[in-house]
């Protein structure tokens, strides 16, 4: 399995002229014809795109994981799929930090007796509103 | 940090009551979804009854969601999780319901065949190990992928796609045919009432020819008689004029032939040159009618076959002999970039 798209510099989204025009540039003669017969049919392209889709999935979750090099991943796929290591850190390691700040925040809720002080904050909010109202009513009536 | 919501298989993984358990679910609903020709209903079940074992107490329908929605960041946690928390068994066995969800009584897919490597990559499972666990299961050994990147393969699995476009082209054409066949139709039946006019006249006209033709054959009976003689005489005439001429061909040919043989003997012993071009052109193993890129290719090619650099960890001899060659190369490729 080869990357077509990375071999003759194109898109996996790219058009027929396009194609055409990039299979009509390419000097391998041996690749001219594989395109040809893979690309320029839609069912054919339509069967390899899904299988492109999938196995370059495959490469992005290999470079995440460390496993670019592993013993069931050689030759062409390996050449054309690999992609460099991914800085992005471990998705368990994200969960669980994620996990731990919400249970802090949880717990930092329960201390403060959250409940309670949600209520006195409305109230508080809604006495100095009541008194603005107030004071502005009374402003206008003596003028 | 971010504050980002939990994602639907992180939420499911947080309430499951055995996180590897949901992990490897998810890992198998992949391969599932992978499979070729099973209906929806089938996959599911197929998954229930690999899984009857797990504890992870939650549905399968989710799983199987976020399977389709080819979630590639639920697929990396999922395979985190069952990097840290399987066992040697438990690998191998997580190995072995894959194979089996991936092949039961079926042909493995594409797709499949890049997953079920990188599971095995993922649990260090080796090849020789999974390659044997694939033949005890299937029977069949686990052969490496078709590359369905290749003419080849569209040629084995689809050698019907250039028949049908026969096919097509030949139904286009008959169709192009039968339109053109009723537009003639329509011309002919205008044309055939003024055809049946000028037949009526063409048969008066022919019954006053038949008249003329019986005179004229009374008159060509006599005059046969007198023709055939006169042919008898000159057949005498040309036979004794061919005797002669067979001679002098003959004397001509003789002569010929000799000439050839001399000039064969002038060859022999000094042999024209063939021409320059053609040896030049063997020197760099090609046919004439090469063009100049064919010169330029098969030139790069010989000249790094036989540089002398190549030989320099040989002996001198070597590398006089490589260098004797690559000049020979060089002259040949240079003259026919001059002529060219």
């Amino acid at each position: 399995m080869r990357d077509l798209y990375q071999r003759l510099a194109l898109s996996p989204s790219a058009n027929e002229p396009e194609i055409n025009s990039a299979v009509a540039r390419c000097p391998n003669s041996a690749l001219r014809q594989d395109a040809k017969a893979v690309l320029a049919i839609a069912e054919r392209r339509e069967a390899y795109d899904t299988l492109h889709d999938t196995v370059s999935d495959i490469g992005r979750l290999r470079a995440r994981l460390g496993l670019t090099h592993g013993a069931h991943w050689q030759g062409d796929v390996a050449n054309d799929f690999s992609l460099p290591p991914d800085n992005a850190i471990s998705r368990h390691d994200e969960l669980v930090d994620r996990v731990s700040l919400a249970v802090s925040l949880y717990n930092r809720w329960r201390r403060w007796r959250g409940p309670w002080l949600l209520i006195s904050t409305f109230a508080a909010g809604a006495g100095i509103g009541l008194a603005l109202g107030f004071a502005l009513s009374l402003g206008l009536s003596l003028g | 940090m971010s504050i980002a919501r939990f994602s639907p298989f992180e939420l499911l993984l947080l309430k499951s009551r055995s996180q590897v358990d949901t992990a490897t679910l998810l890992l198998l609903a992949w391969v599932l979804v992978h499979r070729q020709h099973v209906s929806e209903g089938q996959r599911r079940r197929r998954l229930a009854q690999v899984t009857a074992q797990f504890r992870h107490g939650h549905e399968l329908g989710p799983v199987m969601g976020i399977a389709h929605s080819q979630d590639l960041q639920a697929i990396q946690l999922a395979a985190e999780v069952v990097r840290k928390e399987c066992s040697k068994e438990r690998s191998l066995s997580v190995i072995h319901q894959a194979i089996t969800v991936a092949t039961d009584d079926g042909e493995i897919s594409l797709a499949n065949h890049y997953i079920l490597r990188f599971l095995a990559d993922l649990l260090n499972v080796t090849p020789s190990t999974l390659s044997t666990l694939f033949q005890e299961l299937t029977g069949k050994p686990l052969l490496p992928p078709e590359d369905p990147s290749r003419d080849a393969y569209w040629q084995q699995h689809d050698p019907e796609y250039h028949a049908r476009q026969a096919q097509e082209a030949q139904a286009a054409e008959r169709q192009a045919k039968e339109a053109q066949a009723k537009a003639e139709q329509r011309q002919q039946a205008k044309t055939d009432k003024q055809q049946q006019k000028q037949q009526k006249q063409q048969e008066k006209q022919r019954q006053q020819e038949q008249a003329r033709n019986a005179k004229a054959r009374a008159q060509r009976d006599k005059e046969q008689s007198h023709r055939e003689k006169a042919q008898q005489e000159k057949a005498r005439r040309e036979q004794a004029q061919q005797e002669r001429a067979s001679r002098e061909r003959w004397q001509q040919e003789q002569a010929r032939q000799e000439e050839a043989r001399r000039q064969q003997r002038q060859r022999s012993s000094s042999p024209p040159p063939p021409d320059r071009k053609t040896r030049a052109l063997a020197v760099l193993g090609l046919t004439p009618g090469a063009s100049r890129t064919d010169v330029r290719q098969a030139y790069r090619r010989m000249a790094q076959l036989h540089h002398p650099d190549r030989f320099y960890s040989e002996s001198d001899h070597q590398v006089a002999l490589a260098s004797a060659r690559f000049q020979r190369i060089k002259s040949a490729y240079d003259y026919l970039m001059q002529t060219y």
